[in-house]
């Protein structure tokens, strides 16, 4: 078969098998049918924990986000390097992802729904197949995506759920990699993912990651975060505090710089959730501060570099104009030159703001996304280099920074200015978000591709470590 | 006034013509959606938007007669798979009724019945079809491994596992070089802990390419003998046989500096592509301009009239012509931008190329003045009128060098180098060096003509000059000039010993007659009268020894009263051209070889020999 020339329309291939697939993240976890191009169940991989009538109860899902009850801890089952922490309330979280939206909630047991309710006087009858209780996934093979650098103990228990615990009939394991490049249509890419706890760097061939060349560096939207906060303790006028919605109870417009004037909501000790859930609900307000304020220095060179004509970049930035936010407790100010440089250390690390309180220790040169790039094509083969560099992805939401492709094309084209670069981020925002979903979203929809699954047969008779074998 | 009294006055007969017909009002048809009342607001002219309700476009009505054909979700199986995992698709659901009608759109699943089609599961899966692997080379058997695979370098235990490895990833080798980890002792490393475990080696890709083309060339050949493989699999084999590793390695390391070069390098490798394609495109334009040239001299000589065209009017006249025959053809203008302000002429159909490529015709064109050279040989030898030529000419080269000197400075050395000529004046329109070197072989007498040719001929020069470059003309012209000035030289001589013959003979005639007279001893007055023409001659042998050439110039400047016509005619030549005619054979030797030289010495040494005979008379 000569691969140049294109299959017949007839032989596109796709065929929907009502495949589901789920990309969990560390923010948020996506999960939707094959064969569509968004997902449709999006949620927060955070979950709400509290107690209540000395029962603990869980929330899920964007209510966790709504109501700040007493005592109501948030906490996130996945690790900041992508991997999963905590197995159990991981495999609940995935699983709500789902069964909210998608295949419906797994039958409650027989014996306690109600309906089988025994008489006082009688015995209650034993009943056959108890066990055998239908599983959420029973009618949907599973795709998964998981990160270039999982652990082969990580990926044997991730089969093990999905078998066992969700009763899928077929199950695959994609990195998100070679997901991402397949949401931009392409076999070979060198992938750049900005996530929201990492940045990762993945050489994929023929639909395969290049093991040697994954990188990654927790310098992710949480790390921005982390920039941002460090900021408004420096701030101009003031340092800044963010006070998050719920806490406010009216405000009045004050000018900009001015000391907020807001009534503050105040909750009794005993009432008030946990200091977990504030900071996730300040990460919103960061989150829009970073999708209206921040901006990467579009380049040439560095911030602190001096642009072709000899001008500082720093002082060509102070007189770009700056823009405004407003806090939700009222204060507002515009920034100037400061919303390029919470960003900037993603490209230079000596341009961090120093933060002695900051989770995450300082940034070194070696986490900046062009040395990842550039540890990651020396990882691979000399020859598919230039072909890498030719079909560069970009995706990750936190990849939506303004000007952060033209940043990063600049950067690569410094670094290499023979071969040809060429970045390709798609506009839409869904797209960029999504992009390993919408990848797993396109594999999973394939004709060719169902010959791939790992059957619940095949799992039964390999072990867990079948995925090891299959999913390369 | 009526139109039939106009009809009358112009003798029209009454409703001669049918009147034209009036214009149907063309009414537009009202689009559905919109009410009549609205409609006549608008007006004749409907808007140019088109209002229209936006309505759900229902099926044809000729659809609706048909029936619904149902979809089912139905099982199937993937004949790539092994396992028998059964998947659920959505499938159009097979019709016994009606297979007329939907025939063309029936899907793989002809053959299910409509009722039972939820419990059979379809066999073929039409992707099956695309799951194919690539093509590796047979396993080899324990024997085979040990007579000829066997390797100091690799176990069997690694080569079996690059061998699983290429077959895994479809020799996909960027893959495989990867993925590659073999551990040597995976259960000893376990078992035993205080073992030494060797160091985990790295391989390279090319190590690993060679052992396995090795391997691959080697099953190949152990199937079917090299004289027996089909031709592919001769090339095949070759080509397997061939692969090496270091050359590979090497190859990698260039891929990695081109890679890595810097902006400086690929700004200049960018640079100097630009050149090579600017050269290569001069080159092309050098050749098509120079075949064009070719093909112009080409073309047999015209045997027609000229004469119409040595005057001013008839020259314009074929001017006219020709830019009518130029304009037609349509293509390089004559009058082209940069030839404009050059003078109009035919010639000037060869496009003058642009200002750093004319060198090559400034230095085609008249090579009248090339200053240095000039001075140089005015120089030599200074005589009133040409010193006077020259130092004007040498004044005029400083005024222009002076002149250039403002403009662009190059040395001498330079100009000779890149052939950038000074020229006095040009004469308007194209000439050729060639034709110049040929008009001086034409002398006024069709006699001198053939003598200029004969001699010519005795130095074998060419008539018509191989390589007309400037310095074969400039010589050409000088060898031209004396061989005219020994012709004429010859010329006076021959007259001179005829005379001298004839006047030998009437000496005798009177010697004769003295004797004569003596015996008659009658007269002594008539001897007298000879007496001084023989005296001048005397005198004139008497003159300080000449070299040849010297002797030739002083037998034409030597007064002579029977021929003064031409004793005038050397007068008006200048001496230091004669002079310069000693130095033609060492000039010649410049442009011409050994032989002529020789030969053109034998020509003088003819001259000085008549001359020398003269002498000895």
């Amino acid at each position: 078969m000569n691969p140049s020339i294109p299959p017949s329309t007839a032989e596109y291939g796709g065929d929907e098998v009502s495949a589901i697939v789920l990309d969990p993240g560390y923010s948020t976890t996506r999960a939707g049918f094959a064969g569509e191009d968004t997902p449709k169940s999006l949620i927060p991989t955070y979950y709400g924990k509290y107690t209540y009538d000395s029962q603990e109860k869980l929330i899920f899902g964007d209510d966790v986000f709504v109501t700040p009850r007493p005592g109501l801890s948030v906490h996130n089952p996945m690790g900041r390097d992508g991997i999963v922490e905590d197995w159990d309330m991981a495999e609940k979280v995935w699983e709500y992802s789902f069964t909210s939206r998608l295949a419906g909630p797994r039958p409650g047991n027989p014996l306690q729904n109600g309906l089988n309710d025994t008489p006082d006087n009688e015995l209650p009858t034993e009943m056959e197949g108890l066990e055998t209780e239908e599983k959420p996934l029973a009618d949907s093979p599973l795709l998964m995506s998981e990160p270039g650098w999982n652990p082969t103990k990580a990926r044997e228990k991730i089969i093990e759920i999905a078998m066992e615990k969700w009763g899928t009939p077929a199950f695959y394991l994609a990195r998100n990699g070679v997901l991402a490049a397949f949401a931009a249509g392409k076999a070979s890419a060198l992938v750049i993912d900005i996530g929201a706890s990492n940045v990762s760097i993945t050489p994929v061939h023929d639909g395969m990651i290049l093991k040697r060349g994954v990188q990654h560096s927790p310098l992710g939207g949480e790390y921005i975060s982390s920039q941002l906060r460090a900021l408004f303790k420096t701030n101009a006028p003031q340092p800044i505090t963010i006070t998050p919605h719920y806490l406010i109870s009216s405000k009045i417009a004050v000018d900009a710089g001015q000391p907020p004037q807001a009534k503050y909501k105040t909750f009794s000790p005993e009432k008030a959730p946990h200091a977990s859930y504030r900071t996730l609900l300040e990460e919103r307000t960061l989150c829009e501060f970073k999708e209206c304020v921040v901006q990467v220095w579009p380049g040439p060179n560095k911030l602190s570099g001096t642009g072709p004509n000899g001008v500082l970049n720093e002082d060509l930035a102070k007189t770009s104009p700056g823009r405004p936010f407003e806090f939700p407790d009222g204060y507002n100010q515009v920034f100037g030159v400061d919303r390029y440089r919470v960003v900037e250390s993603l490209f230079d690390a000596k341009a961090a703001i120093p933060d002695p309180e900051s989770i995450f220790p300082p940034a070194t040169q070696a986490q900046t996304v062009p040395e990842l790039i550039k540890n990651a094509l020396n990882g691979v083969d000399v020859d598919v280099r230039p072909h890498l560099l030719a079909n560069v992805v970009v995706t990750g939401a936190s990849s939506l920074l303004y000007g952060f492709t033209d940043r990063l094309n600049q950067e690569l084209m410094q670094m290499y200015p023979g071969p040809r670069v060429r970045i390709s981020a798609p506009g839409n925002t869904a797209e960029r978000k999504f992009g390993s979903w919408i990848g797993g979203s396109i594999l999973a929809s394939l004709g060719t591709f169902h010959q791939l699954w790992i059957s619940k047969k095949e799992f039964e008779e390999h072990g867990p470590n079948i995925v090891e074998k299959r999913c390369k | 006034m009526a139109a039939a009294d106009v009809r009358d006055m112009l003798d029209l007969p009454a409703e001669g013509q049918p009147r034209p017909l009036k214009k149907q009002k063309v009414t537009e048809k009202r689009p559905e959606g919109i009410t009549r009342e609205l409609f006549a607001l608008l007006g004749e002219r409907a808007p140019p938007i088109a209002i229209n309700e936006n309505r759900y476009k229902g099926r044809p009505k000729w659809m609706s007669k048909m029936r619904v054909r149902p979809w089912r979700m139905a099982p199937f199986e993937n004949g790539a798979r092994s396992d028998g995992l059964v998947l659920r698709h959505w499938q159009r659901q097979n019709e016994p009724a009606k297979p007329a009608l939907e025939g063309s759109e029936m899907e793989v699943d002809d053959k299910t019945d409509g009722k039972n089609a939820s419990e059979t599961v379809e066999k073929d899966y039409m992707f099956a079809k695309y799951n194919i692997k690539a093509r590796v080379p047979n396993r080899y058997t324990d024997e085979e491994y040990n007579r000829h695979l066997k390797n100091d370098d690799w176990t069997r235990q690694e080569t079996d596992y690059l061998m699983d490895l290429v077959e895994e990833y479809d020799l996909r080798w960027v893959v495989i070089a990867d993925r590659y980890d073999y551990q040597p002792h995976p259960v000893d490393a376990e078992t035993n802990t205080t073992a030494l475990v060797p160091a985990k080696r790295y391989r390279t890709m090319e190590q690993l390419k060679a052992r396995y083309y090795f391997i691959a060339a080697s099953m190949l050949a152990l199937e079917h003998p090299p004289s027996e493989m089909s031709e592919a699999e001769f090339e095949l084999h070759e080509k397997m046989m061939k692969f090496d590793p270091e050359r590979e390695r090497s190859r990698k390391e260039l891929a990695a500096l081109q890679l890595n070069r810097t902006a400086d390098e690929v700004r200049e490798e960018s640079i100097l592509l630009e050149e090579l394609k600017r050269i290569t495109a001069n080159e092309q334009e050098f050749i098509t301009e120079r075949r064009e040239l070719y093909s112009r001299l080409e073309v047999p000589i015209s045997v027609g009239n000229t004469t119409m065209y040595q005057s001013s009017q008839g020259l314009s006249q074929l001017l006219q012509t020709l830019l009518q025959a130029d304009k037609s053809k349509k293509r390089r203008s004559i009058l082209g931008p940069e030839s404009a302000g050059a003078a109009p002429s035919p010639a000037g159909q060869t496009p003058a190329s642009n200002a750093p490529g004319s060198a090559r015709d400034s230095r085609a064109d008249t090579p009248n003045a090339s200053a240095p050279a000039t001075t140089a040989t005015a120089a030599a030898a200074p005589t009133n009128k040409k010193a006077a030529a020259a130092a004007a000419a040498a004044a005029a080269a400083a005024a222009t060098k002076e002149a250039e000197k403002t403009v662009k400075t190059l040395t001498p050395a330079e100009e000779a180098k890149y052939g950038v000529q000074h020229h006095e004046r040009l004469a308007p329109g194209v000439q050729f060096r060639s034709d110049r070197a040929q008009k001086l072989t034409q002398a006024k007498s069709n006699v001198q003509t053939q003598k200029l040719a004969a001699a010519l001929a005795e130095l074998a020069v060419p008539l018509r000059l191989v390589m007309p470059t400037e310095r074969v003309c400039k010589e050409f012209e000088k060898l031209i000039h004396s061989v005219n000035l020994l012709l004429d030289a010859r010329k006076v001589a021959e007259k001179v010993e005829s005379e001298i013959r004839v006047l030998e003979a009437a000496k005798e005639e009177r010697e004769r007659k003295t004797k004569e007279s003596q015996q008659e001893k009658t007269s002594t007055t008539s001897t007298s009268t000879s007496k001084p023409e023989v005296k001048s001659e005397q005198q004139d042998e008497d003159g300080p020894p000449l070299i040849p050439a010297d002797a030739a110039a002083e037998a034409a400047t030597a007064p002579d009263p029977k021929g003064p016509a031409t004793a005038a005619q050397a007068e008006g030549e200048p001496a230091a051209e004669v002079k310069g005619t000693s130095g033609v054979p060492a000039g010649l030797t410049e442009g011409q070889d050994g032989a002529s030289h020789k030969r053109s010495a034998s020509v003088l040494s003819n001259a000085s020999d008549k001359s020398n005979k003269r002498q000895k008379k």
